[in-house]
């Protein structure tokens, strides 16, 4: 297994597999508004299957509903679109299934937090080895403009023009707190170094959040803006060491938002191993 | 050649060893040759005194339907077993404890409550167990014994069937179970006059082969390792958590997965993910679980991804009578959900073709890319049956994803409109083939698409396929062909079939010209054979487990005809005496 994910030079592959193999990004066009933090997260994301040397049809990008959720049309990779709040049981079905795939969930803040957010704490306790990608514009977009799981506490909305009431859920302590064994936050802004953590995250064995920091350009002209993001971002640096809870709670916690690899328990065996060491015993 | 077709019922309190009684006696009766329908009922709480009846019919000949009436009625336990007299026959049989340690109190003994007409046998189970074991542990044994004395049944075999129960127990288990069941054979022989017609002596059964003694919950799940399951993914409701259980054990050992999810909504879309990744996965679950996973099914037909889900009906509507049977799912499984939603329904109509359909759902579900959904009921799950061993799929019925070709292969249209409405499929991993699937009407390539031309031509494909189905359905079964006119036609469904044939059976020998049918495939429905036998029918007779005829209503659209209306919601399975009842009144 180890052995076919290694990554090995660009040209090498060309002229086995021809040109396109290097070409991650579909024919389709998205859909998404000029200007959106997707763009960013995409490109990232195709730079990390590149590098990676992920074989296209070896990829499988399932995604639950909202502007997160084109996203798996604009792979050129096998794709599911599937149903609100719905990304991380269809990926965890199709992984456990198929162990040979790399499968990447998508959804946003509505979508993995919200209607969804019953499914987040059991794929992380039960470490099942996809990658979670949470697109995290804190709106709901595709509806245009209502208050999600972390939309700030206060700001005026469509569904809550006079101020938001609810306090924000902070994904990456929840992430934490459920026992996910790998956790990051990345920025749309960043696509190199999003890049960097999507790479890791994959290469990770078990189950990897990666909260993505992006703006929603045309219903988000206040709170999370490319200019107050820009702001409030740093790189995070952490030793390998450093990557514990204690460390982990507080950056969670922390404004500015600190970027990187945040946690990771490398140690950690993933579902199927677990499964296999448990019916070995038995 | 002597017959004997008899039901007996054993009655107690949670935790006195009614259901194991129940079992040893099934399993014993089953080793002698003879038919078995066994079918317990117990509360839905673990402990605290409920009533259970282990309810038996033993015969000679084919059985179809449980029994309404007992023959015999072993009371345990007075005080459940005073309102279990309702269903002991008038010419009935009780066998109760005649030496209880405290004296009942007035009204409270079940003897006292017994009609004139029925026979009452006072045994000492309590004084005897204790007298066995030291305790009143053994009662259940001392029953069995009883029992066995007074209907000349073989000592011997029964002690054996007693050991090979308890094989798995300490030594002392056993022994005080043997000397209880011995304790209460030899006192009955000793002490009663038997007055009653009963007896196994000299009977020999028609059936002669190793039978399998299986309720439809392990049949269902015996049936999905054999066809190649290679994921599950459930959470656990009564009456379908066996078959979680059973394949947990069982599926790793085939090289399948097993996943407990959060709910049913995540269990049915794992189920989807492991078959958008070509292998064949199911869920089971019960009313409740399937209103969750009923969010799911559109996906499956609209995105052409397989799944099976297996409903196991008990009382409805919400969470309604967990241990009770129903079969009031119908309008749910076959109509719910939104959208035009072709989807495959089957309900095996005994436990014997829990297996079949079974094979069929897993089969069907990966040819035609789409949801199948299994109705079984709380009856079908639980009720024990000796069966002939099944007959493994064939190949075909194995491997039946139909793959794209090289050709296809070429500009891969995941959704290609075809002659039979089935588009190549291809599994990821496959170069090429890649493709994007949606829950979003989208054109041949997986597009999103929302013109009214491509919806149309995407919804008329949908069907296509579905209505295609047929072609391959498992066959309606008609119990009576000959003559070819009938004043009565019993039609019917799921478990109630076997009733339904019983009664019509029944009703010939009483010069009543019936004949029944019942078609286990209930979408798409085989209508023109519905039709065809509904015209050879002066009247037609539906009987069904729910309380608005919901089977009724979807033929009556199909048969453009009245039909006569049978409808219980007792919690009870179908009683052939009921609907014949029914068909005398005619």
């Amino acid at each position: 297994m180890e052995a076919i994910k290694s990554e090995y030079l660009d040209e090498k592959l060309e002229t086995v597999r021809g040109l396109d193999f290097l070409q991650y990004r579909s024919q389709d066009l998205p859909t998404w508004c000029p200007g959106c933090g997707y763009f960013g997260i995409v490109d990232a994301f195709y730079k990390a299957c590149r590098e990676l040397s992920l074989k296209h049809e070896d990829i499988v990008t399932v995604s639950g509903i909202g502007c997160s959720g084109r996203t798996p049309i604009f792979v050129n990779s096998y794709g599911f679109h599937t149903l609100h709040g719905r990304a991380i049981p269809v990926a965890s079905g199709l992984k456990l299934a198929r162990e040979d795939l790399t499968v990447f969930a998508v959804a946003g803040d509505g979508d993995a937090l919200g209607i969804g957010g019953g499914h987040l704490p059991h794929v992380a306790r039960k470490n099942i080895n996809i990658t979670f990608l949470l697109f995290d514009n804190s709106i709901y977009g595709l509806t245009k403009g209502q208050s999600s799981s972390t939309t700030p506490y206060e700001m005026k909305t469509n569904s809550h023009p006079a101020g938001n009431p609810d306090t924000p859920l902070n994904p990456v302590k929840l992430a934490l707190s459920y026992g996910a064994s790998f956790v990051a936050r990345g920025y749309a802004g960043n696509p190199l170094g999003l890049k960097q953590i999507i790479k890791e995250a994959t290469r990770h064995k078990g189950f990897s959040f990666v909260q993505i920091l992006t703006p929603c350009v045309t219903f988000d002209k206040e709170n999370k803006t490319w200019k107050n993001l820009k702001e409030n971002v740093y790189d995070l640096k952490l030793g390998i060491e450093e990557k514990n809870m204690e460390t982990a709670m507080r950056i969670a916690q922390d404004e500015p938002y600190g970027v990187g690899i945040i946690f990771q328990d490398k140690k950690r065996p993933h579902y199927q191993e677990i499964l296999r060491n448990l019916n070995k015993a038995d | 050649m002597k017959d004997i077709n008899i039901v007996i019922e054993i009655c107690g309190s949670a935790g006195e060893g009614t259901i194991s009684a129940g079992e040893i006696l099934s399993r014993f009766m089953s080793s002698q040759g003879f038919e078995i329908m066994s079918f317990d009922s117990y509360p839905a709480e673990i402990r605290g005194f409920g009533k259970c009846v282990a309810h038996t019919r033993i015969s000679s000949a084919s059985i179809y339907s449980p029994g309404k009436f007992a023959d015999v009625l072993i009371a345990l336990n007075d005080k459940h077993s005073i309102s279990q007299l309702s269903v002991l026959k008038e010419n009935g049989i009780l066998i109760y404890d005649s030496q209880p340690t405290k004296p009942h109190k007035e009204d409270e003994s079940v003897v006292g409550w017994a009609k004139p007409g029925m026979i009452s046998y006072g045994i000492p189970l309590n004084m005897l167990a204790r007298k066995a074991t030291g305790n009143a542990r053994g009662m259940n044994m001392v029953a069995l014994g009883a029992l066995a004395a007074l209907f000349h049944v073989d000592k011997h075999g029964f002690t054996d069937s007693i050991k090979a129960r308890y094989a798995k127990k300490k030594q002392i288990v056993i022994d005080s179970n043997v000397n209880s069941f011995l304790e209460g054979y030899n006192w009955t022989k000793e002490n009663i006059k038997k007055i009653d017609p009963y007896s196994f002596k000299g009977i020999t059964p028609s059936m002669q082969k190793e039978k399998l003694i299986i309720n439809g919950n392990q049949l269902v799940a015996q049936a999905a390792l054999d066809a190649n399951l290679a994921f599950y993914a459930g959470y656990p409701i009564t009456p379908a958590t066996k078959i979680m259980e059973i394949l947990s054990r069982e599926l790793p050992k085939h090289g399948g997965t097993l996943l407990q999810t959060e709910d049913e909504i995540a269990a049915i879309g794992a189920v989807i993910g492991a078959g958008f990744g070509g292998k064949r996965a199911m869920t089971a679950t019960s009313g409740p679980g399937f209103a969750l996973m009923t969010e799911f099914t559109g996906l499956s037909v609209m995105a052409e991804v397989p799944a099976v889900i297996i409903c196991s009906q008990r009382g409805g509507p919400s969470t309604g009578i967990p241990t009770k049977t129903e079969q009031s799912d119908f309008n749910s499984a076959v109509l719910g959900g939104t959208g035009d939603c072709p989807r495959i329904v089957l309900a095996p109509t005994d436990t014997k073709s829990c297996y079949e359909a079974t094979v069929s759902a897993l089969y069907l579900a990966e040819k035609y890319q789409t949801l199948v959904v299994l109705l079984l009921d709380f009856f079908l799950s639980n009720s024990i049956r000796n069966i002939d061993v099944p007959q493994k799929p064939s190949p075909k019925y194995l491997d039946a994803n139909i793959a794209p070709d090289k050709n296809d292969l070429k500009e891969y249209q995941r959704y290609k409109i075809t002659q039979t409405g089935i588009s190549p499929r291809a599994i990821p991993g496959t170069p090429k083939g890649m493709f994007f699937s949606t829950g979003l009407e989208h054109d041949t390539y997986g597009r999103p698409n929302y013109s009214d031309a491509n919806h149309l031509e995407m919804t008329k494909k949908r069907y296509k396929k579905f209505n295609a189905v047929l072609f391959e359905a498992p066959a309606p079964e008609i119990s009576v062909t000959d003559p070819d006119e009938f004043d009565i036609g019993v039609i019917s469904w799921g478990s109630s079939a076997g009733a339904a044939h019983e009664a019509v059976m029944s009703a010939q020998k009483e010069g009543i010209n019936a004949s029944s049918f019942s078609s286990m495939m209930l979408s798409p429905f085989p209508e023109k054979a519905l039709i065809g036998f509904s015209d050879k029918c002066k009247k037609i007779l539906i009987p069904e487990l729910n309380f608005s005829g919901q089977f009724a209503h979807f033929a009556t659209q199909i048969l453009k005809r009245p039909v006569e209306r049978l409808n219980f919601i007792t919690g009870r399975p179908m009683a052939s005496e009921d609907i014949l009842q029914k068909m005398r009144e005619m």
